[in-house]
């Protein structure tokens, strides 16, 4: 989920453009085909139909490009009146590009959000139709994470497409063995390895953190171990709970003695993250974080299978999230005021039918968000790490926390954690002061993720 | 096409004199200025009423003051201001370097154009690519701390754009290596346009390199150092966006410690959905810029009044 | 200046010297970084960075043209050429009207338009993107082109005025007894004599619009209409770790400056300091 917060960081453009034409449109329904999204027999047009598809993935599941042309090509020799065009945005364009259509309300009928806030808040600001008026409840229920992550006041606001697996922990056995030691599945073992290593100058974990989402990647990986639900954090937000709790604010802790024991690589705060993973690359540092579809490919580059080993973060806590790979699908949605939801939503359907499922795995060798797909064909044992983490459904942090938050409170606070500038509990402290700000500065935040979290 | 011919057998006019009755009215000087004023209404007045508009309202709904309020108790814009603040710093700095520059290459006759070819050349450069390249030189392994450790005054590297503490004299440090060409240039003009005479008399005094330019060519440099000072004083506080954003990749890292106005606007209004705290956020730096651009309107009157008044 | 060749003096100059080379140095060493990274590998570059390239290869400049290269030059074309041409048609008749005739306010009205110069971009761009975006025009060169002109008529409109004030009187005086009207007055002896500061001008205004990063990152969100300072700005984190290619589309980006400044550094010079100098 490459850049994922620096395209969210130009989110704000949905307000701009929602306060623009003054009332964008309701919850969006101009033509609600199907009651109560209890069925998905919508009628769909017989004339000529135009789907606009704006979508992100390639980059981080290289192979998208080609399945998607493929499944559309396939999609309209079997319905001879739809035509689909695809476009493919780049990370900084993806929301923008949609805030501005939604202000100008130019053609779109299908649009591609990440997971969780990044799918609600559309929704929230009346950008986006819900998917489960257009498909049936019975179907949704296949696509993985859609209950967890993108279920709102009884609907589901935005369709799984497929899996990111966030984060999967790369490790260099080899780099380890050589210095006698063994892959660390404890924090405790982490840390003597951190110390073992860094005697030698070498870091055991590289990681870059000058763009700030890195920060992001860490709070779930570290911060999810003392949580038992992402209903946790969705109090901490609205106020039942404080991220200063022991559950959701020792993890800072954590980080500060990873700082401490010398974990990382010493021009962390002057490295965008892609290039302190070439660390890892170059076979300088023991272990890296990556994006989770784009793991087994990073994980050949390093050395293959036999060097490389994938993992969940070391666990610090022995929580039922603590040792497993976070969840996370990237989903398809309805723009509010498209005139096609009807055929919007068959076409997404169709992604879900086996042979497209079958095909985006051979083309991509990542996970369809859908729990038909054949697991047991899956022999590669990076790949079978990489999909047992993604059918977990375990729940990745940051997608349930407002972005602001993420960006003021959680990038700058790992920043100053890692720089040795700020102690665990100061961040913590920070981190809750920031949410008890923000709920002033966002007039509307405490309604919406109240009602978010009253579904889960 | 006019040439002396033609004057020589007109009546001389009174000079400066150039009303005749031959001149269309004043009220066709509306229509020369008209389109330019029109599309100046537009991108500046209409916006800025646009602006100031939506800073009293929260999703079309009258709030009175309360986004100032908001915006003003928000300790991140108090510290976005105190670091464009901070920057003002650089200024003296700026000065002082481009003085002693400008003041060298007056006296440099060989190379002369060359040096100062080169010294303003980085002022021409794109921010964003300045950005770019010296973002990479500064990095902690980067070239500029190999260089310092090579030469033996490794105790002078640092993690210039990591370590919160000095990330923001770091970028004041960029935006200074840019800038001092500007300045450079303004005052080696001014200098070089100085009377010769009273150089020669003081250097037949025996007067040093010092002393001369502290007696003789600072006190006449007073107006181009104000007016620089001005112009960079407002590049501080309103043009500072594209360094911080390039960069520091928009965050204003690390931590808070390059956010300035600019970027907290920016990320209020396209980051964090809340245009009308970004509205009213900009407006209070447009009033500061405001006090700014008083002085700097004084400044100018002089030379306005020599161009339009007679 | 006077030259006294005395021991002090000599040792004065050969600490002027010094000072001017390390200054210098200072100025162009980022441009070597630049350039010879653009000619390196990978390891190379992070290795040995002041060396001289060991084997330059020009790679890294074919990649960066393919990454979009010449769509942003040309986009960045586009809207230079658009906006400069448009601010020095608009600000010439403006400069003119100021001028040429005298009216209350004239001198106050003049005053605000110079002074709108320190307006903050960002001030501006929350309101105009709104509008742009009701109407559809976000992602449309036409935007664009036009809040860079409204942007660079208060420096064009004084520095014009400045010139067109200077015109003889008597000049103007002949043709207008002969009965020529003031828009043939300013066509056939205003704009002829007007030569060096529309140039010094243009040469501004077409920096200043080549470099231009904020309001073309916030309007020019399709990646075909990307000018090469929206283009560089997402090329570099694309390819964050190829630092060769990055470098090399700095490079190429920065190419036509230093073509233009080598051939007309007067101009340059000339005209960014206009502004100053007139301060006295």
């Amino acid at each position: 989920m490459r850049k994922t917060i620096k395209a969210a960081a130009l989110l704000g453009v949905a307000a701009l453009t929602l306060a623009a034409c003054s009332s964008g449109s309701g919850g969006g329904t101009t033509s609600p085909s199907a009651s109560g999204g209890s069925t998905a027999a919508s009628p769909m047009a017989t004339g000529p139909v135009t789907l606009t598809m704006h979508w992100w993935g390639d980059q981080e599941a290289p192979g998208a490009k080609k399945w998607l042309d493929a499944a559309i090509t396939a999609y309209q020799t079997a319905h001879p009146n739809i035509t689909i065009k695809e476009t493919l945005e780049t990370t900084d364009g993806l929301i923008p590009n949609f805030e501005a259509a939604a202000a100008a309300k130019t053609p779109l009928d299908i649009q591609y959000f990440w997971g969780g806030i990044y799918a609600q808040q559309p929704h929230w600001n009346g950008n986006t139709a819900a998917i489960s008026d257009f498909i049936s409840a019975d179907e949704l229920a296949h696509y993985t994470n859609a209950q967890m992550e993108d279920s709102y006041q009884g609907k589901i606001v935005s369709a799984p497409w497929y899996v990111n697996p966030s984060f999967p922990v790369l490790v260099n056995k080899d780099l380890l063995a050589k210095n006698g030691l063994t892959v660390p599945m404890t924090w405790t073992d982490f840390l003597k390895t951190c110390d073992t290593l860094s005697a030698k100058g070498i870091p055991t974990i590289a990681g870059g953190v000058k763009d700030g989402w890195f920060g992001g990647w860490l709070y779930s990986l570290l911060g999810a171990q003392s949580l038992t639900s992402q209903k946790q954090v969705l109090d901490a937000v609205v106020g039942n709970a404080k991220f200063t709790d022991p559950a959701l604010g020792d993890w800072w802790t954590r980080l500060e003695e990873s700082q401490k024991h010398k974990c990382w690589n010493s021009d962390i705060n002057s490295q965008e993250l892609y290039q302190a993973q070439q660390l890892f690359v170059d076979q300088k540092a023991a272990m890296t974080v990556t994006a989770g579809p784009d793991a087994p490919n990073f994980a050949t580059k390093a050395g293959g299978p036999d060097k490389i080993e994938v993992m969940a973060m070391p666990a610090w806590s022995d929580g039922p999230l603590a040792g497993k790979i976070a969840s996370s699908s990237q989903t398809l949605g309805i723009p509010s005021w498209s005139e096609h939801k009807a055929e919007a939503a068959d076409f997404i359907k169709f992604l879900h039918t086996p042979e497209q499922l079958q095909a985006w795995y051979d083309m991509t060798g990542s996970l369809p968000a859908d729990d038909r797909f054949d697991l047991t064909q899956v022999t590669d044992p990076i790949k079978k790490s990489l999909f047992a983490g993604g059918s977990d459904n375990v729940p990745y942090m940051e997608n349930f926390i407002p972005a602001q938050l993420d960006s003021d409170a959680v990038f700058k606070n790992v920043q100053l954690v890692l720089k040795g500038s700020e102690t665990g509990a100061a961040a913590a402290a920070d981190m809750q002061a920031q949410m008890e700000r923000l709920r002033t500065t966002d007039r509307d935040l405490v309604t919406n993720f109240t009602n978010w979290a009253s579904g889960q | 096409m006019t040439d002396a011919t033609m004057t020589i057998t007109r009546e001389p006019m009174p000079p400066g004199d150039r009303r005749s009755s031959r001149r269309p009215g004043p009220w066709h000087a509306a229509l020369w200025i008209a389109p330019a004023a029109a599309v100046i209404v537009f991108v500046f007045a209409y916006a800025l009423y646009q602006l100031v508009i939506q800073s009293f309202k929260y999703k079309s709904e009258w709030t009175g003051w309360d986004n100032f309020r908001i915006v003003v108790t928000d300790p991140l814009f108090r510290t976005a201001l105190k670091h464009n603040m901070e920057l003002l710093l650089c200024v003296p700095v700026l000065i002082a370097v481009a003085l002693l520059l400008a003041i060298v290459l007056s006296e440099t006759i060989r190379g002369h154009t060359f040096f100062r070819g080169v010294l303003f050349f980085p002022y021409i450069l794109p921010v964003t690519v300045v950005g770019v390249v010296l973002g990479q030189l500064l990095t902690l392994n980067g070239p500029v701390n190999t260089a310092l450790n090579g030469m033996g005054l490794g105790k002078f590297a640092a993690d210039w754009l990591g370590d919160p503490n000095i990330a923001l004299w770091t970028m004041g440090g960029v935006i200074v290596w840019k800038e001092v060409g500007f300045g450079i240039v303004l005052f080696l003009a001014r200098i070089l346009s100085l009377p010769n005479e009273t150089y020669e008399a003081a250097a037949l005094d025996g007067a040093g390199f010092w002393r001369k330019h502290w007696s003789i060519t600072l006190p006449q440099m007073t107006g181009v150092i104000a007016f620089y000072a001005v112009t960079e004083a407002i590049v501080m506080v309103s043009w500072v966006f594209n360094y911080v954003y390039i960069m520091t990749n928009g965050q204003g890292g690390p931590g808070d410690s390059t956010v300035v106005t600019e970027l907290y606007i920016y990320r209020s209004a396209f980051q964090n959905q809340q245009i009308e705290l970004a509205a009213a956020a900009a407006v209070i730096l447009f009033l500061i810029t405001l006090f700014l651009v008083v002085i700097f309107f004084r400044l100018q009157r002089k030379s306005l009044l020599a161009v339009v008044g007679e | 200046m006077a030259k006294i060749s005395s021991p002090m003096a000599r040792a004065g100059s050969f600490s002027r010297y010094v000072l001017l080379a390390v200054c210098a140095l200072s100025a162009l060493l980022p441009g070597y970084i630049m350039v010879t990274g653009a000619l390196k590998t990978q390891d190379e570059f992070l290795n040995s960075p002041w060396a001289l390239p060991a084997h330059p290869s020009l790679t890294s400049f074919a990649t960066s043209w393919s990454a979009g290269l010449p769509s942003w030059f040309v986009n960045t074309i586009i809207v230079t050429a658009g906006a400069v041409v448009g601010v020095m048609v608009l600000s010439a008749l403006a400069a003119w009207g100021f001028a040429y005739w005298q009216f209350k306010g004239r001198e106050t009205l003049l005053g605000v338009i110079v002074s709108l110069m320190v307006v903050p971009p960002v001030v501006l761009l929350i309101p105009l993107f709104q509008f742009g975006a009701q109407l559809g025009w976000i992602s449309t060169f036409r935007i664009v082109i036009l809040i860079y002109i409204g942007l660079m008529l208060p420096f064009s409109i004084y520095l014009l005025a400045n010139f067109f004030s200077a015109i003889p009187a008597s000049l103007l005086e002949a043709a207008q007894i002969d009965g020529a009207s003031t828009g043939a007055i300013f066509r056939r002896i205003v704009l002829p004599l007007s030569g060096p500061p529309i140039a010094t001008l243009a040469v501004v205004n077409i920096l200043w619009a080549w470099n231009e990063l904020l309001l073309a990152l916030v309007f020019l969100q399709d990646p075909e209409k990307h000018t090469l300072m929206v283009g560089i700005a997402s090329f570099r984190g694309r390819y964050s770790l190829d630092i060769p290619t990055v470098m090399a589309g700095l490079t190429l980006v920065t190419l036509p400056l230093v073509v233009a400044y080598l051939v007309g550094q007067r101009f340059f010079i000339q005209g960014l300091t206009a502004g100053g100098i007139k301060g006295e």
